[in-house]
């Protein structure tokens, strides 16, 4: 038992609903109490999703439970019935997976035919989201992929797209991109768009991608030893590493043509790869070199995050962009054997694997570095201490989730990772939007105060204090002569919030005077408020 | 007093439905008890729910969090709480602790009541909250704090006739309804809650409890019966009618005879403009926060066509008032979602009332949507709460309206691919 506020991972079921929410024909049935629907939120909060995530709810109550009365085959029926999906994934929750009942016999209860339904019941108290998502969407590549003929031109399986994903879709249309200057077929992208027949195709492609360590790799393991199907599990993070993908790209897909008899591929001039088709791929190898770059040798990095992202932006900061890493480390602990042997010679010290936030916060603290790359957690941390971050891996937030074109990989990545890289050191946006959105600033000034003295030298410096905006807003506008207030509506007044006090405090004056009133009383505020709206 | 009919019908389905559990309520709580910490026994779900849904991880140190439960001690009989209460107490120094149940607790038959008590000391109480969502949605868990907080209201001795406003509203919406009781010539005794936990208001015999959220039915009847308090049964003040009903009965309850019709239509006239689009529009409202029946009211009174209301929980006497202003309005408790998507698709209402889960689906089918939590989030109490509330339910109509077209077969597509 521990105290915890906040967790990297998501659950088992939130990695199981990441699969079926990315796959069309496909509904999970969660057998859970109400508040497991929450899940659901994040897809149609952050995604936006304009259709029903695919995501129904089996109710289990007490009252359930102690009538020993199961609703899982009724819902299974009324999802059959409304939806008419392909597969029905069955999933326990944390609480109802101890109650040990059969899914599969309720399952069975059901009445659906058991090639409609997979109850996917993993232990919630073992295995984490990205677990989850990896080992369901290989039951679904084991379930559907039969042997086939390879398709007749060169073509790839891009394995590991899932819901919620990191940049997801503009990773995947910079891949797009690059495939398709090099003249290459996607087979199927996997989960995100696939049905239950996109599944089953996966063997006719010549070559597996799956550049996330988390989802997708044993998928591919999976095709390649079954399949014989090579595959690719570098991420084309940086523009050395984005060379070096293609080159093994085509590398491998010219195998398979020679076998074939189909003339190989040849990498075409690096421009053929930017946006204009005239230009250099990516502005980072002339960036790097320029003066004012010069700087950021002495720029010192600390990068947390996932496998994938942690490994290829170490990378990507000491050899791409020549600054100095200080630390690295990964929540990922299933995975802290690879990044440790990847990034073997790139740091200083010992790989840090924590799922605790409050352990990464303090080694930000005590080094204060002049980056840090993490989550969304790492950037709320750094904002306390003043410290520039960026957000490079989940867990998200609702901002990482944009409209725009910013992918991590390929060329394209590598010029918004640079950027990114740019402005969170050089401008400290953070210190701007914490001036600008103030709130957030009171709240750090007061806690931070308490919390590390040692810190406060740095805030005073840093974010101007937006109590002190506030204040010397107030006076200025009681110079100009306005409507006199009494204390007591001054008090009032206060408890507005205070972006929206000066609107508020204006109005007030205007209809005050409007009512033949020269000062502004508790009365007469309460009037205004009731008259204007709050 | 008004006559409560007994025959309203209410339509009982089978909870399939989209919305939160009980813990959601910490989100507004601890910022309402600003000595107060609100610790969850629970599960990564808990945490993950708190953090993602509510995104509440924009504090710096919030006073709130999760004793975790990780798989080894699942087979401890009791949980050990010990060590995470020191923490709690050497960070925050809370005056009082509200502890939470959850799911996989409650599964296992945690002595909560006992586990609460061991923990408490003279000067810290822990305080079990029932909040699971094995039984409890959304608001409801508001309702088990205050019912733990009972014992820590004063008993106020028989004499003086006082009011306490039973619901947590914001320190700018009491001080209107305070003001507005004064007004009135009755004796405000305070809110439950107060927003620190040594200012609970004393509660007696001679208290009239008026509920201010629709939420609160326990707590409303344990301290009826415990404390000889009479319940308010009026509308909950929101919009124009609820206002003036509930002044005006509350009035009552202190012998104090007023009309408010004036202020009424004058609030109504207020909103006129608003009132004008709502009248004959169809609103569905799909069931999320309890606050359905009070806004359907509010709907229908300003001339709306209410189509759907539906509602996690409807106590037949706590909301009696409200179920009689609904005459005529299909009333759903615990209703089936996949059976108002399909009375959704037909009646094609002009507004629906949602969730988080269901707002922007909703949307995408063309519908106009309006997220139920934010009437949780608005000011819309009382008099001066009547043009936020108007505007609440007007704004997505007029934006809308002032939006281009929409061709959903050009700007939806690839957005979805799984839906496509």
């Amino acid at each position: 038992m521990r105290l915890a506020f906040w967790l990297y991972e998501g659950t088992a079921l939130h990695g199981i609903s990441r699969v079926t929410n990315s796959m069309k024909g496909v509904h999970t049935v969660y057998h859970a109490p109400q508040g497991d629907d929450y899940i659901t939120a994040t897809y149609s909060m952050l995604e936006r999703t304009p259709d029903f995530p695919g995501l129904s709810i089996s109710v289990v109550r007490g009252r359930d439970l102690a009538q020993g009365v199961s609703r899982l085959p009724g819902t299974l029926q009324q999802v059959d019935h409304h939806y008419h999906p392909d597969l029905t994934v069955i999933a326990p929750s944390c609480s109802t997976a101890l109650l040990q009942e059969d899914l599969h016999q309720l399952t069975a209860h059901s009445g659906l035919p058991p090639e409609k339904t997979l109850v996917y019941a993993l232990n919630p108290f073992r295995v984490s989201e990205n677990e989850a998502a990896d080992g369901l969407l290989t039951e679904l590549v084991k379930r559907y992929a039969v042997p086939q003929e390879k398709t007749a031109q060169p073509s790839v399986n891009l394995l590991g797209f899932t819901s919620l994903g990191f940049h997801l879709r503009a990773n995947l249309t910079s891949l797009r991109r690059m495939l398709q200057t090099l003249g290459i077929t996607v087979n199927v992208v996997a989960p995100w768009g696939a049905g239950i027949e996109d599944l089953k195709k996966l063997p006719a492609a010549w070559l597996n991608i799956a550049p996330y360590r988390e989802i997708g790799l044993t998928a591919a393991e999976y095709l390649a030893e079954t399949f014989a199907m090579p595959a690719i599990y570098k991420a084309p993070i940086g523009v050395e590493p984005t060379l070096a993908w293609l080159r093994s790209v085509i590398e491998q897909l010219n195998i398979t043509g020679a076998e074939r008899g189909v003339p190989p591929l040849t990498l075409p001039k690096l421009s053929a790869f930017s946006l204009d088709g005239l230009s250099a791929p990516s502005g980072v190898p002339w960036f790097a070199r320029t003066a004012d770059m010069e700087s950021f040798s002495n720029k010192r990095a600390f990068v947390f995050g996932d496998a994938t992202h942690t490994v290829a932006i170490v990378k990507f900061l000491r050899d791409e962009l020549g600054m100095k890493i200080i630390g690295a480390g990964t929540y990922m602990e299933r995975h802290a054997e690879w990044v440790r042997k990847e990034l073997e010679g790139y740091l200083p010290g010992p790989l840090v694997v924590t799922d605790r936030f409050q352990d990464v916060a303090k080694i930000i603290d005590d080094e204060m570095p002049d980056l840090v790359c993490g989550t969304q957690m790492e950037r709320h941390s750094c904002r306390k201490l003043d410290v520039p971050c960026m957000v490079i891996c989940p867990p998200t937030h609702i901002e990482n989730h944009l409209l725009g074109y910013y992918p991590f990989f390929g060329f394209d990545g590598s010029d918004v990772i640079a950027d990114r890289v740019y402005l969170s050191c050089k401008l400290g946006l953070e210190k701007h939007l914490i001036d600008f959105f103030g709130d957030a600033g009171l709240e750090y000034e007061e806690n931070g105060a308490s919390l590390s003295p040692e810190v406060e030298p740095v805030s005073a410096n840093g974010h101007v204090s937006s109590g002190v905006d506030v204040d010397v807003e107030q006076e200025a506008l009681a110079d100009d002569g306005e409507m006199k207030w009494t204390d007591d509506a001054e008090t009032m007044l206060k408890k507005v919030p205070f972006f929206v006090r000066k609107k508020v405090r204006k109005n007030t004056d205007t209809f005050a005077r409007s009512i033949g009133e020269s000062i502004v009383t508790v009365d007469v505020f309460r009037k205004a408020k009731e008259s204007l709206g709050g | 007093m008004m006559q409560v009919s007994g025959d309203v019908q209410i339509i009982k389905e089978d909870n399939v439905t989209h919305s939160f559990c009980g813990l959601a309520c910490v989100g507004w709580m601890y910022q309402k008890i600003k000595d107060s910490f609100f610790l969850i026994l629970g599960t990564h779900t808990c945490a993950h729910f708190l953090q993602n849904a509510l995104g509440m991880m924009i504090f710096a140190k919030p006073r709130f969090g999760i004793a975790l439960m990780e798989e080894g001690d699942l087979s401890k009989n009791e949980p050990t709480l010990e060590e995470i209460i020191r923490e709690i107490k050497a960070d925050h120094n809370p005056s009082v602790i509200f502890l939470l149940s959850s799911c996989t607790p409650e599964v296992m038959k945690v002595d909560f009541k006992g586990l609460a008590h061991h923990l408490s000391t003279a000067d810290v109480p822990v305080l079990f909250v029932p909040a699971s969502g094995l039984v409890y949605n959304f608001t409801q868990a508001e309702d088990s704090v205050l019912h733990a907080l009972v014992p820590f209201c004063p008993v106020a001795p028989a004499g003086q006739k006082s009011v306490v406003f039973l619901g947590s509203v914001n320190d700018a919406t009491a001080d209107d309804l305070r003001a507005e009781a004064e007004e009135l010539g009755i004796h405000v005794a305070g809110f439950l809650p107060e927003s620190r936990f040594d200012k609970m208001p004393a509660i007696g015999p001679d208290t009239v409890l008026a509920p201010i959220q629709p939420y609160l039915s326990r707590v409303a009847v344990k301290l009826e019966r415990e404390r000889g308090a009479r319940v308010l049964h009026s509308l909950f003040p929101f919009g124009p009618d609820g206002s003036r009903v509930f002044w005006e009965d509350l009035a009552r309850e202190f012998g104090i005879t007023v009309d408010l019709r004036d202020r009424e239509k004058a609030a109504w006239e207020k909103i006129r403009t608003q009132t004008a689009l709502l009248k004959g529009k169809k609103v569905f409202l799909t069931a999320d926060t309890m606050m359905e029946l009070p806004l359907a009211r509010f709907l229908k009174s300003a001339g709306a066509d209410v189509v759907e209301c539906s509602s996690a929980y409807i106590n037949k006497k706590f909301h009696a008032r409200e179920l009689e202003a609904l005459q005529g309005v299909r009333v759903v408790e615990q209703p089936n979602f996949h059976r108002q998507l399909e009375d959704v698709t037909r009646i094609q209402p002009d507004l629906i009332v949602t969730s988080l889960m269901t707002a922007n689906p909703f949307a995408g089918h063309g519908f106009v949507v309006k997220w139920s939590m934010e009437f949780m989030l608005m000011p819309i109490h009382s008099w001066s709460g009547v043009i936020p509330l108007a505007n609440l339910f007007v704004s997505p109509l007029h934006r809308r309206s002032n939006l281009p077209a929409f061709d959903k077969e050009v700007w939806l597509e690839g957005v979805m691919p799984s839906a496509e």
